[in-house]
C-alpha cells in the first residue's frame, strides 16, 4: 500500500494532508493558483514530499489515492460565474426560477432587493407539454417547438442547458425527448435532464438542481479534467477522486456527468474527519473556524446528517440545490467581524468585516473599527511575536486603543473585559449556527461531542462549548487542516434512490422486497464497475417516511435487508416513531407510516490511509513560556503558554493555559482542563464534568 | 450547566445578546417543530402558522419569523388564558380560536401551554397554525358571507383546557374529531402544535434552571427596555407629522357600496411614540369581514413597523411606543359578539395595513411604502371536494402563484410578497405536491408583465394562476379586494393593477364571475386569478434607466411601456436590450416640462 493524499483548495490557501503507510500524516499549505490549480498544489506538495524526506516524483509514483475538494463549484455559483444558462420548463411555469418557494426572513424589511432567478427569465423557454401526476400525458410534446426553442438558444449563445418538466420523475419520456433533440441540434452542448440528475417531488427544487448543475458542466469539467491531466504528467500512479456534498468521493468521469455534487463539498469532509478523530464514534458536532466562515455538521448514532435543503446564499431567497447531502450550516463569521454599539447601547459583533484589507486594527493597515481578532491579541491569546508565523509585525497598542475608544470607554468597562465581550457576542453567532443544526437534527449538543478544527476555533471554542452546556471538546492535532484531513479517509459514495409509496398498514412485501432487490443490484454493478472486492464493500438502506398528510419525511434506516413478516415492518414503523419522537417531541403510535423514497447508499471502500498512529511520547518538559491573560474580569492572570507539539501524549495541564500548535491556538479557559490523548490530539474538558 | 453568580444585567451587555439569542432558538425549534410535523399542506408548505413566547405578565417576547398578523396580538391569547383560569397548572395546555377573547380568526387554532419553573408561572408558549377546517358550516375557514358567528358555524373555543398534566382531555378531542372535516388531518396538526409549545416549555424551564428565574425575569425587562430604546431611537430619525389616511374596499355582499376605511397616524419623534387611531370607523356589519381586536391591532403595527429600521427588535419593548386606538364595536376595531371575523386576517386588514404605511411615505422622501397586494384571491383560497377515485373528501387553503408587494423608498416591491398579513414571509405550494394529493390541476402559474405599479422603485409583480379539478367537483372559496380600488403608489408613484378573477370552461371561453364568492368547478373546468401588482414609490421618470432596461429584458414591462410609463427608450439588439441614453434623456427633459 502506497501514500495517499488530500488535497483541499480553498479561495486563499490550499491545504494537503499526506498519509503515510505507516499512519503518519504530513500537513502542508500553500497559496491558491486559481488560474492554473495544480501549481499551488504541486507546490503544497513539494514541502509534503521535503518533510517526509522522499522526492517529489516519488511521492506521487507511490500514491494510490489523491482526493480533491474545491470550493471552485461553490464560488461559481454564488458569484454567477458560470456558463450562460438556458432552461426549459413546462408551459404556464416559466417562473418557477423566479418565484422559488417563497419565504423570506425578516418580514418587516422592505427595503431588500428581490434576488434574481439562476437562469434570467429571457433565457428560460417554456414547451408545450404536460405530463400529469400519474404519468399519464395530458399534452404531448411538440417537437417542433422543441426545436424551435433550441434555434433560439442557440442565437442567445447558451453554454449549456438545464431541462425540468412538470412530473418527469414519474414518466421522464418528455425530458428525455427533449434531451435527444439537445444532442441532434446541438452536438456536445452540454444539458441536465432533472429526473436523471436528482429525481425529487417539488418542481423548484428539481429545476434549481438541474439549471445549477448544467450551468457548472463546461467550468468542472474543464477544471477537473485539467486537473487530472497536470497529475497525470507529474506522474500520480493512483487515481483522482473528486470530493462530494454526500461526504464522499467520485471518479472524475462521474462528476463531470453531476457537477452539483461537487457544490458544498469541502465541508462535508469535516464530519468524516470528525468520525476518525473521535473513535470510538459517538453524537458528535463538528465545528471548522476559517478566516471568514463558521461551518458546522452533525454526527449522530455514527451516521453524518443529511439535509434536502442545502441552499447557496441565503435561506429561501438563493438557489437550493435539492441533492440529499451532508447537513451543513454556515455562518460568515471570521476573524474580521468588526464590534460596534447599535442605538440601544447593545454590543453587536458583526455583520460588517474588516477583511484582509485594510484588516484587524493591530495589522496596522489602516484599519480603525476593533475586531475578533484585536480582542483575541488584547486577551493576551496570541502572541503577536509569532502572529500569521512571525510575518506581520503587529500592533497591540493599536488594538487596545480602538477597542477602548470603540467599546470600553461608552460601556465603561476595562479594554481588557471590552475585549472578552466582544468574543463572547462573536460566538453567539456560531452557538446558533450549532443549536440550529442540532435542533433540524434532533440532537442533544449537551450530550455530544464538540470536534474543533479551523485555523481560528480553539480561540473560544471552549467558551462556545460552556454556552451549550457541552462539557468536552476534541481539537484534532491536524485542526487547521479539518476537511483536508477528513479526505484521507473517505470512501467513494452513491446513493440510488427509489421512488414507492408504500404505507405500513398495507404493506406490499412482494414488490417492496422487489424494488429493494434491485436497489441491491444497483449497488452490486457500482462496486463490480470500480472492482471493489467484497471485503470493501458496505450497503445501507434508508427509507425516507412520514405520517399521513406530512410531507417532510425522516431518514429511517433499515435493519433488515428484505420484509418477511409483520414483526419486520412493525420493527420499521416502531424506528419511525422513535425518530419522530426525537425530533418533533411527540409521536403516533398506533398510526400507520407512509414509506416514500428508498435510498441506498453504497460506499465503497479504497485504500485508505492508516488510522493515525499513537505518537510517541516526548523526552523533557516541553518548553513553558508565561504571558498575562484576561478572562473576563479587571485582573489578569499569568498564563502558561505551551507548544503544542512537544506535549506527550497523556500530558494534563489546567487552564488558564495557551497550547500554540503551527497554524493555531487552543485557549484552555480557567474551569478547564486540557488533555493530550494517545494519538496526540487535544481533549478539552470542563472541570467537574469528567467521567 | 453549572450555577454561577450571574453578573448584573444592567451592566453585562454579553449576557443581553446571549439571553436573546437564546429565545430565538428557542422559538425557531418550536417553529421547525410545527412546520416538519404538520399534516396539512397550509402549514406543511405554505408555513401559514407562528410560534411565540409571552411572558406571565402577557408581553409578546419574542416571535422570531412568524407572520405577523400572528404574532403580534399573543399577548391578547394568553391574557385569556390568565383571565380564564385561575387554577393554571404545569401540564396544562390551552385550545384557543375565539376572536371575542384575542384570537386572529376562528381559523387559527392557537395552542398555549403555560410554563411553570417550581410551580411559579413564568412563561406562556403559543403555537398558533392555521388550520384546513374548523367545522364550519361550509368547507372553509373563511366565510365572508357569513352574517354572525351562528351562520359561520365553527366550533369556537373560548380558551379551553384541551391537556391536563400532559394529556390529551379526550371529550375536547372528540368533539373537535366528530365536528371538523378530516379529522385526522385536524388531530395531526393539532399534535404539531402541542408538540411545538410543549418543546418551547422544555427549554424554557431549562432556562431558569441555568439562569435563575429572578435573573431571567429582569433579563426580559432588561431586552424590553433594549427593545424601547431601539424604537424611540429610530423614530427619532424622522420628521413629526399626523395624516388621516383613508382606504375604500371593494363593494361586498352587505356592504353593497364599498366601506371607507379610515385611520389617523401621529408620529411624535420627540416623544418617541407612534398612535394610530382607527376609533373612526363604521359599526360592525353582518358579515365575515369585520376585523377582531387582534387583527386591528396587528395591521395598523404592520404598518407601523414596515416603515421602521427592521433591525429594531420585536418585541414588547419597541411596540410600547406604539398606540392602536380602537373602539368597541367597530368593524376595525372590538368586534361585538356575535359579529363574525371570519376574514380578520386578510381584506380590511389589509387596507388597514395599507393606510398606516402610506401614511408614513407622506413624511416625505425615504420613509414609509406603498400598498401591495390585498384581499383573499382563489390563488390564496380554499379548495374542497371529494376525489371519486378514491371517495376521499379533501379541505385546504391553497397558496399559489403570490401578490405583488408594495414598493419601499429604496427596494422594488417583490413578486412573492402575497398579502400584508404574511408579508412575504409564506410560501407557496408545490404545484407537484398538490397535484399529487388532491385531484387538481395547476395551469399556470406566472408572473404578469406590464402590471407593475409603477415608480422611482417599482411595485412586485402580480401573478396569474389557474386551477381547476381534474376528477368531481371542486368548490374554490375567495374574497377579492382591490379590483376596484387597487393598490395604491405613493410620492407620485402610480397604483397596482386591479385584482381579477375569471372561470375558464371547458371550451376554452372566459366567463365573469363574482369576486366575491363560492364557486363550484366541474372536471375540466379552471378559476383564473390575477393578483394585484404593489403600488411604485417615487415618480416613475426618476427611476434608474439601466433598472428599466433590465426590466425589459427580463421581459417585466414591455419597450414601449418603458418609453410611454418611465421615459425611457431601449433597442432590441440581437445581443439583447439596450439603453439609449441619449433619446432616454431627451425624452424624460420633454416629459418633465410638459
Amino acid at each position: 500500500m502506497g501514500y495517499r493524499i488530500s488535497v483541499d483548495t480553498g479561495g486563499t490557501f490550499t491545504d494537503i494532508v499526506c498519509g503515510a503507510p505507516d499512519g503518519t500524516v504530513t500537513v502542508s499549505k500553500a497559496p491558491t493558483t486559481p488560474a492554473r490549480i495544480f501549481e499551488g498544489v504541486n507546490e503544497a506538495l513539494t514541502y509534503a514530499a521535503e518533510e517526509i524526506g522522499i522526492s517529489y516524483r516519488d511521492l506521487l509514483a507511490q500514491t494510490d489515492v489523491l482526493t480533491y475538494g474545491t470550493t471552485r463549484a461553490t464560488n461559481a455559483v454564488i458569484t454567477g460565474n458560470t456558463a450562460r444558462t438556458g432552461f426549459l420548463t413546462t408551459r404556464g411555469f416559466r417562473d418557477v426560477l423566479v418565484f422559488r418557494e417563497g419565504g423570506k426572513l425578516e418580514p418587516f424589511n422592505l427595503r431588500q432587493e428581490y434576488p434574481d432567478p439562476y437562469v434570467p427569465r429571457r433565457l428560460t423557454y417554456e414547451l408545450d407539454e404536460r405530463t400529469m401526476a400519474d404519468g399519464s400525458i395530458a399534452e404531448p410534446l411538440h417537437e417542433a417547438q422543441v426545436r424551435e426553442v433550441l434555434a433560439e438558444l442557440e442565437a442567445a449563445e447558451v453554454e449549456a442547458i438545464g431541462v425540468c418538466l412538470l412530473w418527469s420523475i414519474v414518466n421522464g419520456e418528455h425530458e428525455a425527448a427533449v434531451g435527444a433533440l439537445i444532442e441532434e441540434l446541438l452536438p456536445g452542448m452540454p444539458y441536465t435532464l432533472s429526473h436523471r440528475l436528482n429525481p425529487i417531488i417539488r418542481e423548484y427544487r428539481r429545476a434549481s438542481a438541474a439549471a445549477i448543475d448544467a450551468s457548472l458542466k463546461p467550468l468542472m469539467q474543464e477544471h477537473f479534467r485539467g486537473l487530472q491531466q497536470d497529475l497525470v504528467d507529474a506522474g500520480l500512479g493512483g487515481q483522482l477522486f473528486i470530493v462530494t456534498s454526500v461526504g464522499g468521493i467520485a471518479e472524475v468521469d462521474d462528476i463531470i456527468e453531476r457537477p452539483l455534487y461537487s457544490v458544498n463539498s469541502g465541508p462535508a469532509m469535516a464530519p468524516v474527519a470528525g468520525k476518525v478523530a473521535a473513535r470510538p464514534v459517538e453524537d458528535l458536532v463538528v465545528c471548522d473556524t476559517g478566516g471568514t466562515s463558521f461551518d458546522v455538521s452533525v454526527v449522530r448514532d455514527g451516521y453524518i446528517s443529511f439535509t434536502r435543503e442545502t441552499w447557496l446564499n441565503e435561506i429561501f431567497t438563493g438557489h437550493i440545490t435539492g441533492l440529499s447531502s451532508v447537513d451543513v450550516h454556515n455562518v460568515g463569521a471570521g476573524g474580521g467581524s468588526i464590534a460596534w454599539i447599535d442605538p440601544g447601547g447593545l454590543l453587536r459583533v458583526g455583520p460588517q468585516s474588516a477583511g484582509a484589507v485594510p484588516g484587524p486594527v493591530c495589522y496596522g493597515r489602516g484599519g480603525e473599527s476593533p475586531t475578533v481578532t484585536d480582542s483575541a491579541l488584547v486577551l493576551g491569546y496570541i502572541d503577536p511575536e509569532y502572529f500569521l508565523g512571525g510575518r506581520l509585525a503587529i500592533d497591540v497598542d493599536a488594538a487596545r486603543e480602538a477597542i477602548d475608544r470603540v467599546i470600553a470607554t461608552p460601556l465603561e468597562m476595562s479594554v481588557e473585559r471590552a475585549a472578552w465581550s466582544i468574543l463572547a457576542v462573536w460566538n453567539e453567532h456560531m452557538v446558533t449556527a450549532i443549536r440550529d443544526i442540532t435542533i433540524d437534527q434532533g440532537i442533544d449538543p449537551r450530550e455530544s461531542l464538540l470536534v474543533s478544527g479551523g485555523g481560528a476555533g480553539g480561540l473560544t471554542i471552549a467558551r462556545i462549548a460552556a454556552e451549550l452546556g457541552c462539557d468536552r471538546v476534541l481539537v484534532p492535532s491536524t485542526a487547521p487542516v479539518l476537511s483536508a484531513w477528513g479526505g484521507l479517509y473517505a470512501n467513494i459514495v452513491t446513493e440510488f434512490t427509489a421512488n414507492l409509496p408504500m404505507v405500513t398498514n398495507a404493506f406490499d412485501y412482494n414488490t417492496v422486497n422487489t424494488m429493494l432487490g434491485g436497489l441491491d443490484s444497483d449497488m452490486d454493478a457500482f462496486f463490480e464497475r470500480l472492482g471493489i472486492a467484497d471485503e470493501g464493500r458496505s450497503k445501507e438502506v434508508f427509507v425516507e417516511a412520514r405520517y399521513p398528510y406530512q410531507v417532510w419525511e425522516l431518514d429511517v434506516p433499515l435493519t433488515t435487508s428484505r420484509f418477511n413478516s409483520a414483526e419486520d415492518v412493525g420493527a420499521l414503523a416502531e424506528a419511525f416513531h422513535g425518530v419522530h419522537e426525537r425530533v418533533f417531541a411527540v409521536k403516533e403510535p398506533d398510526k400507520e407510516v407512509e414509506c416514500v423514497h428508498w435510498k441506498a447508499r453504497a460506499t465503497a471502500a479504497l485504500a485508505q490511509a492508516a488510522l493515525p498512529a499513537a505518537r510517541a511520547g516526548q523526552n523533557g518538559d516541553p518548553r513553558v513560556a508565561h504571558r498575562r491573560t484576561w478572562w473576563g474580569d479587571d485582573k489578569g492572570l499569568d498564563a502558561r503558554i505551551y507548544m503544542g507539539a512537544e506535549l506527550a501524549p497523556d500530558t494534563q495541564l489546567d487552564g488558564p493555559a495557551i497550547v500554540e500548535l503551527p497554524m493555531t491556538t487552543i485557549v484552555v479557559y480557567p474551569d478547564w482542563s486540557l488533555e493530550v490523548t494517545s494519538s496526540g490530539d487535544f481533549l478539552l474538558i470542563r472541570n467537574g464534568t469528567a467521567d | 450547566m453549572t450555577q454561577t453568580a450571574t453578573p448584573s444585567l444592567a451592566t453585562d451587555p454579553v449576557l443581553l445578546a446571549v439571553f436573546a439569542n437564546r429565545l430565538d432558538s428557542i422559538c425557531r425549534e418550536m417553529q421547525n417543530t410545527l412546520l416538519r410535523s404538520a399534516r396539512s399542506s397550509m402549514i406543511n408548505v405554505a408555513r401559514d402558522f407562528s410560534c411565540s413566547i409571552v411572558t406571565a405578565g402577557n408581553e409578546l417576547l419574542v416571535s422570531a419569523e412568524g407572520l405577523p398578523v400572528h404574532v403580534l396580538g399573543s399577548q391578547f391569547l394568553s391574557e385569556a388564558m390568565c383571565e380564564l383560569h385561575a387554577d393554571l397548572a404545569e401540564g396544562d395546555a390551552f385550545l384557543h380560536n375565539d376572536v371575542y377573547l384575542g384570537n386572529s380568526h376562528g381559523g387559527d387554532h392557537c395552542i398555549l401551554v403555560p410554563v411553570f419553573f417550581k410551580g411559579e408561572h413564568v412563561f406562556t408558549t403559543v403555537a398558533k397554525a392555521h388550520q384546513a377546517d374548523i367545522g364550519n358550516a361550509l368547507p372553509t375557514t373563511y366565510a365572508p358571507f357569513a352574517r354572525d358567528v351562528y351562520e359561520e358555524g365553527a366550533l369556537i373555543f373560548p380558551c379551553v383546557r384541551i391537556q391536563k398534566e400532559y394529556e390529551d382531555v379526550p371529550d375536547i378531542i372528540r368533539m373537535c374529531r366528530r365536528r371538523i372535516r378530516i379529522p385526522e388531518q385536524w388531530y395531526g396538526d393539532y399534535l404539531a402544535g402541542v408538540g411545538a409549545a410543549r418543546i418551547g416549555e422544555r427549554r424554557l424551564k431549562e432556562l431558569c434552571a441555568e439562569r435563575g428565574v429572578e435573573s431571567v425575569r429582569s433579563l426580559i425587562q432588561e431586552w424590553f427596555d433594549y427593545g424601547e430604546r431601539r424604537m424611540v431611537a429610530a423614530l427619532k430619525t424622522m420628521p413629526a407629522g399626523s395624516f388621516a389616511g383613508a382606504a375604500t374596499n371593494d363593494p361586498y355582499p352587505g356592504l353593497p357600496d364599498g366601506v371607507e376605511i379610515r385611520g389617523t397616524t401621529t408620529i411624535d419623534p420627540d416623544e418617541g411614540r407612534v398612535v394610530v387611531d382607527l376609533t373612526d370607523n363604521a359599526d360592525n356589519y353582518p358579515g365575515g369581514l369585520n376585523l377582531s381586536r387582534a387583527c386591528s391591532t396587528a395591521a395598523a403595527m404592520i404598518g407601523v413597523l414596515n416603515s421602521i429600521d427592521p433591525d429594531v427588535p420585536h418585541n414588547e419593548g419597541s411596540y410600547r411606543r406604539i398606540t392602536v386606538l380602537l373602539r368597541e364595536g367597530c368593524i376595525v376595531g372590538i368586534p361585538e359578539f356575535p359579529h363574525s371575523c371570519s376574514m380578520a386576517t386578510t381584506n380590511f386588514a389589509d387596507r388597514v395595513q395599507g393606510l398606516t404605511q402610506t401614511a408614513f411615505a407622506e413624511l416625505g422622501d425615504g420613509y414609509g411604502a406603498a400598498e401591495g397586494n390585498m384581499g383573499l384571491s382563489p390563488a390564496i383560497g380554499m379548495i374542497a371536494g371529494e376525489d371519486p377515485e378514491n371517495g376521499r373528501p379533501y379541505i385546504t387553503q391553497v397558496f399559489y402563484g403570490s401578490g405583488g408587494g408594495p414598493a419601499s423608498p429604496i427596494a422594488d416591491g417583490w413578486p412573492t410578497y402575497q398579502l400584508p398579513a404574511c408579508a412575504g414571509v409564506i410560501h407557496k405550494d408545490s404545484v407537484e405536491l398538490s397535484e399529487q394529493r388532491y385531484p387538481i390541476r395547476i395551469y399556470e402559474e406566472s408572473l404578469v408583465a406590464d402590471g407593475e405599479g409603477a415608480g422611482r422603485q417599482r411595485g412586485g409583480l402580480g401573478s396569474r394562476v389557474a386551477f381547476g379539478p381534474i376528477r368531481g367537483n371542486m368548490i374554490s372559496t375567495y374574497a377579492l379586494d382591490g379590483h376596484e380600488n387597487p393598490p395604491r403608489g405613493v410620492r407620485g408613484g402610480t397604483n397596482g393593477s386591479p385584482q381579477q378573477v375569471w372561470k375558464l370552461n371547458v371550451d376554452g371561453t372566459r366567463e365573469e364571475i363574482d369576486r366575491i364568492g363560492a364557486l363550484d368547478l366541474d372536471s375540466g373546468e379552471a378559476i383564473v386569478t390575477m393578483t394585484s401588482s404593489g403600488g411604485g414609490y417615487g415618480d416613475p421618470l426618476d427611476r434608474d434607466p439601466e433598472l428599466v432596461r433590465e426590466d425589459v429584458s427580463e421581459g417585466w414591462i414591455s419597450p414601449e411601456r418603458a418609453e410611454s410609463v418611465y421615459g425611457v427608450v431601449v433597442s432590441q439588439s440581437p445581443t439583447g436590450v439596450e439603453l439609449d441614453a441619449q433619446a432616454t434623456d431627451q425624452a424624460r427633459r420633454a416629459r418633465r416640462a410638459s
